[in-house]
């Protein structure tokens, strides 16, 4: 009896095993056959030079691109008020479906009266002066910051990137394990780069991002503002502040494919369920005024 | 009927085991921790950095419980690269590690050598700001002491 039941013994360890391979994200392991090794070798060559761009190679697109927002808006050096903007947006991006990148996030407010506000590559954030001023409260500044968390999880900016540039990249960075590159190679890739950065940046300054990829952050903010225990409706609410003033800069944030009124309409129909404790919310409100001495 | 039982169920336990157990995966942020517990904030019990090579032991939701050094602890699954165990299984049943070319491509593409290139043919990029910029840190403690007086959840 026990003889003739190991033949379903094993097709029921088969299938365990799949299982628990499934459940905990592990591949099914199978015994090594020469020829399945080779094929998978070739797939996986093939895999590397159709990759991704890395979490690192995003990072260092992300400080360039940084730099260069930098080379026309100026720093605001006011330690208290970068040290409060970095805990609101650490708490948000710790609740976000990235919350670590290759190099952290880091947030920081440029010297501008503008309404403006930039994710670059990798997490680093510039919101202007005149945008934090632009809040009523900690969670509308909190609505702001997520909208960006959200764009950089959804790889907006590097999604900006031309594909044929990065192609050719992978030309240059081939699969090989050489860990330094030939002056010849290191120019070429330099050249890509110079383009990567350039399309991020007229992305981020200049044409701003496309409508699904507006309304996407939207909705991805919310539920992040949901999760942290901020009011998910507070990024609407901003959102009306701002239609009220009719502020808009010349690129960014409100430089958008749909307008300010449409993302208005679109939140109204996205917005997460969330009971409210006002309580919180009082305590959140006098440290956002200490802060910004409103 | 009992040792029937208890055949099986070792037989699961050794299979289950066997596949998650030993697998390895590398770091892809700059730094990061094997905590305590899987959450954010638990106490870190070891310190790890990019490049460096873990052993997965299970998966818990988002975090995954793995050993450094004969250290072991929970790391978020953002700080680590799934794909280089999540492809080794069809290779074999053996124990397998992170391969010389995964290794091998940690600093490659765009990286400190190409940026280093980069700034010198564009000085006027401000990148003292940039790095002025990633000096802005907050710390555990302070970031936990905000949530919690801000009446905010612990992620």
């Amino acid at each position: 009896m026990m003889k003739q039941r190991i033949p379903l013994y094993i097709v029921i360890l088969l299938l365990f095993s799949f299982l628990v391979s499934e459940v905990q994200g592990f591949p099914f392991s199978v015994p090594s056959i020469p020829h399945l090794d080779k094929a998978t070798k070739a797939a996986q060559e093939v895999s590397k030079a159709q990759r991704p761009i890395s979490d690192e190679e995003e990072y260092y697109i992300g400080r360039a691109v940084a730099a260069k927002i930098l080379a026309s808006y100026p720093l605001l050096e006011n330690k208290a008020l970068t040290a409060y903007v970095n805990l609101v947006g650490q708490t948000i991006a710790l609740h976000s479906d990235t919350p670590q990148t290759y190099g952290g996030y880091h947030f920081a407010i440029l010297d501008a009266n503008e309404i403006n506000a930039f994710a670059c590559p990798g997490g680093t954030i510039l919101v202007t002066k005149g945008m934090i001023s632009a809040t009523r409260n900690e969670e509308e500044l909190a609505a702001v910051l997520a909208h960006e968390v959200a764009h950089i999880h959804n790889r907006d900016g590097i999604a900006s990137i031309k594909s044929a540039r990065w192609t050719e990249a992978l030309t240059v960075i081939g699969t090989e394990t050489a860990r330094s590159y030939t002056p010849a190679q290191v120019s070429q890739l330099v050249r890509i780069f110079e383009g990567s950065v350039e399309d991020v940046f007229k992305t981020l300054v200049v044409n701003g991002y496309g409508r699904s990829q507006e309304y996407q952050a939207d909705e991805t903010a919310m539920r992040y503002l949901s999760r942290a225990g901020y009011n998910p409706g507070s990024l609407r609410d901003f959102l009306l502040v701002l239609l009220a003033q009719g502020t808009a800069a010349s690129g960014g944030i409100l430089n958008t494919h749909p307008g300010t009124a449409e993302r208005i309409e679109n939140c109204a129909h996205t917005i997460p369920s969330r009971k409210l404790d006002e309580s919180t919310a009082m305590a959140r409100s006098a440290r956002f005024n200490t802060a910004l001495r409103k | 009927m009992i040792l029937r039982i208890l055949l099986t169920s070792l037989s699961f336990f050794l299979l289950s085991t066997s596949i998650v157990f030993g697998e390895t995966a590398r770091i892809i942020t700059k730094e990061n921790a094997l905590r305590e517990q899987c959450r954010f904030f638990s106490p870190v019990k070891a310190r790890v950095q990019y490049a460096d090579v873990i052993t997965v032991i299970s998966k818990e939701g988002d975090w995954y419980r793995a050993s450094f050094k004969g250290i072991e602890g929970c790391i978020h699954r953002n700080a680590i690269e799934e794909k280089s165990f999540n492809l080794s299984g069809i290779s074999g049943t053996e124990k397998r590690s992170a391969t010389n070319t995964e290794v091998a491509l940690a600093g490659k593409g765009f990286n400190p050598q190409v940026e280093s290139s980069y700034r010198r043919s564009h000085p006027e990029m401000n990148f003292r700001a940039v790095d002025l910029i990633e000096g802005y840190t907050v710390s555990e403690t302070e970031l936990l002491d905000f949530i919690i007086k801000g009446g905010l959840n612990r992620p």
